[in-house]
């Protein structure tokens, strides 16, 4: 178990980021029309808004306030550079499908989020003469994080998948092998439970669930289903390496990653810290476009796949789950089969 | 965990597959609580029939080494190897005299065999 990491063939070029006019097109199209037609909205109302504005509410009402034109400016202008930075991921680091979906999802959604955020707060307050009788906030932060989740998600999924990469090297692959006769079929599961956060997302659900109930604020319901949707479907994976390739998925089937047999350049166990490698737990984006679906420091499975991709999932016995995909790996490359 | 399977051995599939688990439960590699494959996943990736996986594990439930639930698939149960250290240590000890005495590994099971059957005849 080496720390090496994967490097490429001498004298070949990483491949380029595929599909970059579709990640711009599903990234900075929703980005720009939502923030635009929150800014032209703004602006149509302009003359019916007070002066200065409300811009934070507490528990009694409107308690911050600011002049029109910074607020909007800023506002705006910081979902306007958070899309920005997705878009940049995308076409940037996309070489894998799930980055792209990342990046493109974080760009439509934050701008979503925000255009809805800073324009419904301002539409509450045509009309008024004091800022400070603003009515309650609450429908319009439901109805921007609804805003985000929605747009964000729909250009996730509208993104173009990867498109089938077979490998083109005759073998053999680097690494250990498992004995495998020729007409014997394998199969590795492994299974990881994040305690951290089964603990702290299971808590964290409970937590808001009682304060939406307890203080009647049934906005924050849909953070609770939020909440409940990630702790589900992000604290335990399911990892199978078979004759189709490598599965990772959490329990409910999704979200899934699969790397087709044909696509495997070579896997290693290696040792993950998520904080330091990857900046988090989940599925999350490493350095130099590594994927990593991540849920705690230890044992994990890397594997080198065509497109210039690497995807890194924690599991135990990940020596075991590499030496399998390895050794099916070779036996699906023509010339071994020849 | 690792399974395999060989088609073109005498031994059945499904024989096969629960002799890979109870072994795994024995030597304590499989942990009590610990979820195995849903049976459908294991047929699926193994390309055996369902019913193959599902009588392997229905015959390790019968031998109380896993429990089936619905819709949760095989769990290890918790009492399934109960303490085997002394049977361990014995099964160490005759592995180091067969092979100080040069046995094949064949005759060494047959040896262990043929001892069980005739517990089991008396």
């Amino acid at each position: 178990m080496s720390s090496r990491p994967f490097t490429s063939p001498v004298g070949t070029t990483r491949p380029t980021v595929p599909h970059r006019t579709a990640s711009t097109v599903l990234a900075l199209v929703p980005a720009a029309v939502t923030l635009g037609t929150a800014a032209a909205l703004v602006a149509s109302w302009r003359s019916r808004l007070p002066d200065p504005v409300a811009v934070h509410f507490g528990p009694g009402g409107a308690d911050g306030y600011s002049a029109l034109g910074p607020f909007v400016t800023l506002g705006l202008g910081l979902f306007a550079a958070l899309a920005v930075a997705g878009w940049l991921v995308a076409v940037r680091w996309g070489r894998d499908a799930m980055t792209r979906r990342i990046g493109v999802g974080l760009a439509a959604g934050l701008a979503a989020f925000g255009a809805v955020l800073v324009a419904g707060v301002l539409a509450l307050q045509r009309g008024l003469a004091d800022a400070a009788r603003t009515p309650d906030v609450d429908p319009v932060v439901t109805g921007a994080v609804v805003a985000g989740l929605v747009l964000g998600g729909l250009c996730a999924w509208a993104v173009p998948a990867d498109a089938s990469a077979p490998a083109t090297d005759p073998g053999p692959l680097d690494g250990p092998r498992l004995p495998l006769g020729p007409q014997e079929r394998a199969v590795w599961t492994g299974r990881v439970v994040s305690r951290v956060a089964v603990a702290l997302g299971g808590g964290a659900t409970l937590l808001v669930a009682a304060l939406a109930v307890g203080l009647r604020i049934p906005g924050l319901l849909v953070l609770v289903a939020a909440l409940a949707a990630l702790v589900v479907t992000g604290a335990v994976v399911v990892v199978t390496v078979d004759a189709t390739g490598l599965t990772a998925r959490s329990p409910l089937g999704w979200p899934r990653y699969r790397i087709p047999l044909d696509e495997v350049l070579g896997a290693r166990a290696t040792h993950v810290r998520p904080l330091a490698d990857f900046g988090g737990w989940g599925y999350r984006l490493g350095r130099g476009g590594r994927v990593g679906y991540v849920l705690r420091t230890g044992d994990a499975l890397e594997v080198s796949r065509t497109g210039g991709r690497t995807f890194v999932v924690t599991v135990d016995d990940a020596a075991t789950a590499a030496a399998l995909l390895t050794t099916l790996a070779e036996r699906a490359r023509p010339l071994a089969r020849g | 965990m690792l399974l395999r399977i060989d088609p073109g051995s005498t031994e059945p599939l499904f024989a096969q597959l629960a002799a890979q688990v109870r072994a795994a439960v024995l030597r304590g590699e499989l942990r009590p609580g610990a979820r195995l494959p849903t049976a459908r996943d294991l047929a699926a990736s193994l390309d055996v029939n369902l019913h193959t996986v599902l009588r392997a594990y229905g015959e390790l439930r019968d031998e109380g080494l896993v429990e089936l639930r619905r819709g949760r698939g095989a769990v290890v149960a918790a009492h399934a190897a109960g303490d085997l250290d002394p049977v361990h240590a014995a099964v160490a000890a005759l592995v180091s005299a067969a092979r100080a005495r040069g046995l094949a590994p064949a005759t060494t099971v047959g040896l262990l065999k043929d001892a069980l059957s005739q517990q089991e005849d008396r």
